[in-house]
């Protein structure tokens, strides 16, 4: 009576960590490197992380074929935008295309577990987080993957990000320096990479602010 | 949660079946002795039979011994209370905590088939223990006083407990000494 179930499934989970951080007139993107598959390490330098324009940065975990060809779909969405508006596209822009994108492709989806960050057109940080099938909310600070449990009890402690119910609407970015969340990024890292065996290797930070963007490494556990 | 010659022991106060929360002010942290706390986390039932045994099983030994139990002693017995149950456990997660000869504090904790995990740092269960894991491992500073582990283990379990749906309505925090026990009730979101 009950249906045959396929046992080949056309996803994997490669696993990894993503965060992002929103400030005053910075941005913060971050990703592990580590690529597993099961219970084995395919790469440890592995780049989760895409500049799709100027001001915008996404950082995807999940299953990372599906994350490469999403890059590639709005990478070329954006170049088409960029001929036909002679512009950049702003993030805010960039992240409802990258909404429509997964819902595209609602019932057979991406298995990508994003989180966009980059500047908006005022120049205040801004970072939006992202479901597999395209439900967006752009807020303070996200973290997604498979370290996303342990790391965002600790972030909602440390930056005690305003609900969004409230009135007056309160600012969402945190009055932190960027020198403090980078600091902040790598001890979410570092606690992360203790528990999760998905987590470690090391860490790329993207920061984006008003003067460009500076990029860091820091080293992780690599067990 | 271990510190400088104390611990401290915490839980949220939900009891919840799914969706629907029975109770607002559930006791899940038991004291067995001044010294030894037993936290017990999963199936309310399986909780309070569990401590009921514990409990008989304790006053047996300190009429037969005339002492308390070690904590170490404790969590073998409750390792193997759980393990003679092995085809039909039990559905907790004990968390154990005490002070133990000359009081050096003492935790561990067991899946519900009895494994022992003896940390010397912190332990944690329950639906939450993913986000708590992450929490205690950023916040944790070895060797803390009685006064900053409350702080500590107070934020962990509070920023755990809020992002997860099955736990809340605040936490019970327990503080041990060797010379006093303080029992704190935090405000959490009420939800």
């Amino acid at each position: 009576m009950t249906k045959e179930h396929a046992n080949w499934s056309p996803y994997d989970n490669n696993g990894g960590t993503c965060v992002a951080i929103a400030g005053a007139d910075y941005c913060v993107i971050a990703a592990d490197t580590r690529m597993s598959t099961g219970y084995s390490i395919l790469t440890r330098d592995y780049s989760k992380i895409c500049k799709l324009a100027d001001k915008s940065y996404m950082a995807s975990s999940g299953f990372q074929a599906d994350v490469k060809a999403l890059q590639k779909v709005l990478s070329s969405r954006h170049l088409i935008y960029q001929h036909q508006h002679n512009k950049q596209m702003s993030c805010p822009a960039m992240a409802q295309l990258l909404s429509n994108t997964l819902y595209y492709k609602r019932f057979f989806p991406y298995y990508a577990f994003n989180v966009l960050g980059g500047l908006d057109s005022e120049g205040k940080g801004c970072v939006f987080t992202y479901d597999a099938v395209g439900s967006y909310e752009r807020v303070g600070y996200s973290a997604q993957g498979s370290g996303a449990t342990l790391i965002t009890p600790f972030l909602d402690n440390q930056l005690k990000s305003p609900s969004p119910l409230l009135l007056p609407a309160k600012d969402a970015v945190t009055p932190l320096s960027e020198a403090e969340a980078v600091d902040l990024v790598k001890t979410c890292f570092a606690s992360a990479t203790e528990r999760d065996i998905y987590t470690g290797d090391s860490v790329e930070i993207i920061i984006l602010n008003a003067k460009g963007v500076r990029s860091e490494t820091e080293q992780l556990r690599k067990d | 949660m271990v510190g400088k010659n104390c611990f401290a022991i915490a839980s949220d106060r939900r009891l919840g079946v799914q969706l629907q929360t029975i109770a607002t002010d559930f006791q899940r942290i038991f004291k067995i002795h001044d010294k030894l706390f037993l936290g017990l986390s999963g199936l309310g039932s399986d909780a309070q039979t569990l401590h009921q045994r514990l409990v008989f099983r304790h006053k047996l030994y300190q009429l037969r011994e005339e002492r308390d139990m070690k904590p170490e002693t404790f969590a073998s017995l409750v390792s193997a209370m759980l393990y003679e149950k092995r085809f039909g456990p039990y559905f907790v997660q004990p968390v154990i905590a005490g002070l133990g000869e000359d009081d050096k504090p003492f935790i561990c904790t067991m899946d519900s088939i009895g494994a022992k995990e003896l940390a010397k740092d912190f332990v944690v269960a329950g639906t939450a223990s993913e986000s708590l894991y992450g929490a205690c491992e950023s916040m944790f500073k070895p060797d803390m006083d009685h006064e900053e582990l409350f702080e500590t283990i107070s934020q962990a379990l509070v920023s755990s407990i809020d992002r997860d749906c099955l736990s809340g309505w605040g936490g019970h925090v327990y503080i041990v000494t060797p010379t006093e026990v303080t029992e704190r009730i935090l405000k959490g979101r009420m939800d």
